[in-house]
C-alpha cells in the first residue's frame, strides 16, 4: 500500500503551534494495525485572545513558548511512552504566526538534539491535507478542500510531498469571515459555531448577499466582499431601528452562511470536475479545517459528492482543526519517503504547498502566502 | 545576531560541545538567558532549552540579563539592559525596576545611591548614582551558566522569558452593536 513500508512500525511525536493552539501528539503506524493516534493533547488560547476580537500574534507567541514542553510531556505520558520509544520528531515549520512556529521548531530541535532522534519539518497545510490518510486510509490521488480560519484552497494530493493547488481564496478565509461576522453581530468567538447556531432561526434569503467570483471561471474564491456586505446590511438594520434585533441577527447569520456555502459548493463542483479528469480509481473529496464542522456547508458538499460519485471524507472535528496528530502523521509519511531535516531547519511564516504555481496571496520580501 | 538565530543556535551548540569534548548526555542542566531583551530571540533559546532539558531529563534554569551582568561582582550593583525607543530596563540589589526609564533620568531609588553600574548606558547612569562604571566579569553566556550552576539543586521554575511589559494589543476600536430584544 505504501511505497516503502519498511520498517514495519513507526512511532512519531508531532508538535503544532502555528496559530492559537499548542498541541503535541504521538502517532504510530504499524503494518499490522495501520495508523493509531496514541495521544493528541491540545492547549487552546481562546480566552487569552477573547478581549481582542482575533488572535494577537505576540500573546499567542508568549503562550506557546511556555506550553510546548508541557504538551510534549502530556502527550508522551498519555501514550505511555518515553522518547526512547519514538522514531522521530515532526514539527510544524510553517506557514503560520512566526512566533509560535519558531517556538515549536526550537522545542523540537532541543528534543531531537537531546534524544538523537531525527527531526522532520512539516508544512502545516500538508498536515491538514494528509489527515484523510490518517483517519480513513484514503489512497492518492484525492481532492482536499482545506477550509479554516487562515486558509481556503482546493488541493489535489498526489503524494505525501506532491500537492497541486486547483484554486483558493484570493483574500480572506471563510473561518476568518465567520469570526468577523460574530464580532460584528456581538456573538461569541470562535464565530463558526455561534454564527451557525444563530443562523438556524434565520431567513437566508432576506439580505441577498453576494456570491463572489461565481461569475468567473476556475476554482478561486473571495470572501472579503462578503464581509463588507454583511457590515453594510448590519449598519442598515441599526440605522433603521437603533440597534440590532434578534431576528435581524439571525437573518444576517443565515444569509452569510448561505453565501459561503453556495460559493464553496459551486467551486467544489468545479474542482471535482478537474480532479475527475485524472480518472482516479476511487475518487474522494475530503475536507479539512474547522469550517468543515459547519453542518450546512458539510451537507452541500455531501450532496455534490453524491451527485458526482465521489466518496466524501470528513475527519472528526478534533482532527479537522489544528492538532499535532496530523503533524506526526505527516512526519510518518515523510519518513517513508526518506525525508528529514537538520538542526538548521527554518521556521517559515509563509510556505505555499504548491510551489509550482504563481502566488495567489502575498508577494514581495516575505514571499507567497498561498 | 539578528535574523538567523533559530537556524544557527543548535549547530552553534553542537560545535561548542564538540570543541570542548562534551557529549550532550554529560550535561547536568541547561542554563538559558530569559532577558529582558528581544522577545523573539529569547523565545527561541527558552523553547530550545526547555526541549533539550525535557529530552535529557535535566533541569532548565532561567537567568535574567541583570543577574548575568552582575555575576562575579563583589558588591551590589545597578545593572541596565537596553529597551526599545532609547530606554533601558534597570535592576538594583532588590531586583528589576518595573518600568523602562530614560537613561538620563534615573529614578529616585538609584539616584545618588553610590551603586556601581554595569550594562547599557553605564557611564550616563554612573554619573547619576555617584558610582563607577564596571565591566561584566564574564562573557554573557558564561555568566548565565555560572549563575545557573549556583542555583543547581534548588527547585527552579521552568524558564520563561522576562517580558516586563504586557503584549502590545489593543481591544477592538469598533464597539459591538446594541442588541435589541
Amino acid at each position: 500500500m505504501h511505497p516503502q513500508p519498511a520498517p514495519f512500525a513507526l512511532t512519531l511525536l508531532g508538535i503544532e503551534s502555528s496559530c492559537d493552539d499548542t498541541s503535541a501528539a504521538v502517532v504510530r503506524w504499524s503494518e499490522a494495525s495501520g495508523a493509531t493516534i496514541l495521544s493528541n493533547v491540545i492547549a487552546g488560547q481562546t480566552e487569552l485572545h477573547a478581549a481582542f476580537g482575533g488572535v494577537v500574534p505576540e500573546i499567542a507567541a508568549r503562550a506557546h513558548a511556555e506550553k510546548l514542553d508541557l504538551m510534549v510531556e502530556a502527550a508522551l505520558a498519555e501514550a505511555g511512552l518515553g522518547l526512547g520509544a519514538l522514531d522521530g520528531i515532526a514539527v510544524t515549520a510553517g506557514p503560520g504566526l512566526i512566533g509560535g512556529v519558531l517556538s515549536g521548531v526550537m522545542c523540537a530541535k532541543g528534543l531531537a538534539m537531546g534524544s538523537g532522534l531525527p527531526l522532520i519539518g512539516v508544512n502545516h497545510l500538508a498536515g491538514h491535507a494528509l489527515t484523510p490518510r490518517l483517519t480513513d486510509g484514503v489512497a492518492f490521488p484525492y481532492l482536499v478542500l482545506l477550509v479554516s480560519g487562515g486558509h481556503c484552497q482546493f488541493l489535489l494530493v498526489e503524494a505525501a510531498d506532491r500537492f497541486h493547488r486547483l484554486g483558493g481564496t484570493i483574500d480572506d478565509a471563510p473561518g476568518e469571515a465567520f469570526d468577523k461576522t460574530a464580532k460584528l453581530l456581538a456573538l461569541p468567538q470562535p464565530g463558526g459555531p455561534s454564527v451557525e447556531r444563530t443562523a438556524a432561526a434565520g431567513d437566508p434569503a432576506r439580505f441577498g448577499f453576494p456570491r463572489p467570483m461565481l461569475d468567473r471561471p476556475g476554482c478561486d474564491m473571495s470572501f472579503s466582499g462578503l464581509k463588507t456586505a454583511l457590515l453594510r446590511a448590519r449598519d442598515g438594520c441599526i440605522a433603521a431601528e437603533g440597534g440590532l434585533r434578534a431576528g435581524d441577527r439571525a437573518d444576517l447569520c443565515a444569509g452569510f452562511q448561505a453565501a459561503v456555502a453556495d460559493v464553496l459548493a459551486e467551486k467544489s463542483a468545479r474542482a471535482i470536475a478537474l480532479y475527475l479528469e485524472r480518472a482516479p480509481e476511487q475518487p474522494v473529496l475530503a475536507v479539512a479545517g474547522g469550517v468543515a464542522a459547519n453542518a450546512t456547508i458539510r451537507a452541500r458538499l455531501q450532496q455534490i459528492c453524491a451527485a458526482s460519485g465521489l466518496r466524501f471524507v470528513a475527519p472528526p472535528l478534533a482532527l479537522c482543526t489544528d492538532n499535532a496528530a496530523m503533524i506526526a502523521w505527516a512526519g510518518i509519511e515523510r519518513t517513508w519517503l526518506g525525508l528529514r531535516d537538520g538542526m538548521s531547519l527554518i521556521a517559515r511564516p509563509r510556505w505555499p504547498l504548491d510551489t509550482s504555481q504563481a502566488a495567489m496571496l502575498g508577494s514581495g520580501k516575505k514571499g507567497a502566502k498561498a | 545576531m539578528g535574523r538567523g538565530q533559530a537556524e544557527r543556535l543548535m549547530p552553534l551548540l553542537q560545535e561548542m560541545l564538540a570543541e570542548t569534548g562534551t557529549p550532550v548526555a554529560a550535561l547536568d542542566a541547561i542554563a538559558v538567558g530569559i532577558g529582558p531583551g528581544n522577545f523573539t530571540g529569547i523565545r527561541i533559546s527558552v523553547a530550545a532549552a526547555r526541549g533539550l532539558a525535557l529530552a535529557r531529563s535535566i533541569p532548565a534554569i532561567g537567568v535574567t540579563s541583570f543577574d548575568a551582568f552582575a555575576e562575579g561582582s563583589p558588591d551590589p550593583v545597578l545593572t541596565s539592559v537596553a529597551a526599545p525607543r532609547g530606554q533601558i530596563w534597570l535592576a538594583g540589589p532588590d531586583g528589576p525596576f518595573p518600568d523602562p526609564v530614560s537613561p538620563d533620568n534615573l529614578p529616585e531609588p538609584f539616584r545618588d545611591s553610590g551603586l556601581d553600574v554595569i550594562g547599557a548606558d553605564a557611564a550616563v547612569l554612573a554619573g547619576q548614582t555617584g558610582g563607577q562604571v564596571r565591566d561584566p566579569q564574564f562573557p554573557f553566556a558564561e555568566a548565565i551558566a555560572r549563575v545557573a550552576a549556583r542555583r543547581f539543586g534548588t527547585p527552579q521554575p521552568r524558564p520563561a522569558p522576562l517580558y516586563l511589559r504586557p503584549a502590545d494589543a489593543a481591544p477592538p476600536a469598533d464597539p459591538p452593536p446594541v442588541i435589541l430584544p
